[in-house]
């Protein structure tokens, strides 16, 4: 079963054409002299499965229109830089693209999760030149986009393994150390976004 | 608190050994110098009482002795004689504080809960200010986020709070946050005062550092 119907092939493209704009986005800084946007650029279509599972714990019809409209994240990217300065100055650049809106976003990095996440999370609204599952051309496509920092992409990951593994002897005191470690990940953080800045000081 | 008392007077000894257990400390007692520094060497304690005048070594004697081997235990003296040159000597030799023979029992315990109050209570709370908590045990800065301290930015943030709305000097803030052996100047200064209000944002508090490079600064939080 394709959850995507008719927009499937659409999907990888539109992946595709995002990442180009956002590295031409860094291109363009770079020319200009300022530092490159990010260390990495990664993205994934979600898959079929993962999808179909997600409408229905939604409770949403296995539809294309579920997969497309309800859920936002069919298309998603993300962005890890190396200083928390990047990350918002990357979301100002797509905030002023004339190819995509912004129409959601979360800062999980001035507001952490309670287990201590933090990222910044948008939803674009991206105007692509296919046909989308309202029938439109040019056709609108939601692309959910992450953007953190290595620190915390790294304490995600680590966070990501804990969930999966259920086996583990004493979750909360696990629990309480990564919550902990995220504060000193934050916090180093914040002190090389310090230093940098007191680097340019007289700039 | 575990104590370690060294008094050669058996009558006065069993006296002090009794008012300290009737109010939950735990006393080890001495006779002499020479045991006060093996017991020290052996044993953690939290205070240590050393009469001056002692056999086989002075008080003075086993306090240097224990100083030596860089043991920082509060450390208070009996000194028999109102004489101001044993006080001195006394706190100059590492003593923390003396009482003078005779001493009265409810002054020893006041100065013992004192010292309680000084370690429990002052050192490892929870200050607060406006919206700012900081957990001097942890080193742990929250807001409406949390994050981590360094050791400095723990004493110099403390500082800060203990002394909000107050103008406190570049060297007023070296003094507190810094050791003398460090070399530290005004610039170190400002690259903490910078780390310090970034992180104050980072956690979303309202409360600011004022001042320029070279200080004074000052905390506070805006009406």
């Amino acid at each position: 079963m394709e959850i995507y119907g008719p927009c499937a092939d659409n999907l990888p493209l539109i992946l595709n054409d995002v990442l180009d704009r956002i590295k031409q986005l860094s291109s363009a800084q770079v020319a200009s002299g300022h530092p490159k946007l990010y260390e990495h650029l990664i993205g994934r279509v979600k898959a079929n499965d993962s999808m179909t599972e997600k409408c229905q714990r939604k409770g949403y019809p296995a539809t294309p229109e579920s997969a497309l409209r309800k859920c936002r994240d069919a298309v998603g990217i993300r962005v890890v830089c190396n200083f928390i300065d990047d990350v918002y100055r990357c979301i100002d650049l797509l905030r002023d693209a004339d190819w995509c809106t912004i129409v959601k976003e979360k800062d999980y990095i001035a507001n952490a999760k309670p287990n201590g996440y933090r990222s910044y999370h948008l939803i674009l609204d991206a105007v692509t030149p296919y046909q989308d599952i309202d029938g439109q051309t040019p056709g609108h496509y939601f692309v959910e986009i992450q953007l953190r920092t290595i620190a915390m992409d790294s304490w995600a990951s680590l966070e990501h393994e804990m969930k999966y593994k259920h086996d583990i002897e004493n979750p909360e005191r696990i629990g309480k150390e990564l919550r902990r470690c995220a504060d000193q990940l934050a916090a180093c953080d914040v002190q090389m976004q310090t230093i940098r800045q007191l680097i340019h000081e007289n700039d | 608190m575990k104590i370690l008392l060294a008094e050669d007077e058996k009558q006065l000894s069993r006296v002090l050994i009794m008012a300290m257990k009737s109010v939950g400390y735990d006393v080890d007692p001495v006779f002499n110098g020479q045991e006060a520094v093996e017991h020290a060497q052996a044993n953690a304690y939290d205070v240590m009482i050393f009469d001056i005048m002692m056999p086989v070594k002075t008080g003075l004697e086993a306090l240097k002795e224990i100083r030596a081997t860089g043991d920082r235990t509060y450390i208070i003296m009996l000194t028999a004689m109102a004489e101001i040159d044993d006080k001195v000597t006394g706190l100059d030799a590492g003593a923390d504080d003396y009482l003078t023979k005779p001493f009265s029992l409810k002054e020893l315990l006041a100065r013992l809960r004192s010292l309680e109050r000084r370690t429990e209570e002052y050192d490892s709370d929870v200050l607060s200010f406006g919206d700012l908590k900081v957990d001097q045990a942890e080193q742990r800065l929250a807001s409406h986020n949390s994050m981590s301290l360094s050791g400095k930015e723990t004493r110099l943030l403390t500082y800060f709070i203990l002394n909000a709305d107050k103008e406190l000097s570049t060297q007023q803030l070296l003094n507190q946050a810094w050791d003398r052996d460090e070399n530290a100047d005004a610039e170190d200064v400002w690259i903490y005062i910078s780390y310090l209000r970034q992180k104050l944002q980072a956690v979303g508090s309202s409360t600011i550092i004022d001042g320029q490079k070279g200080g004074p600064y000052q905390l506070s939080q805006p009406a």
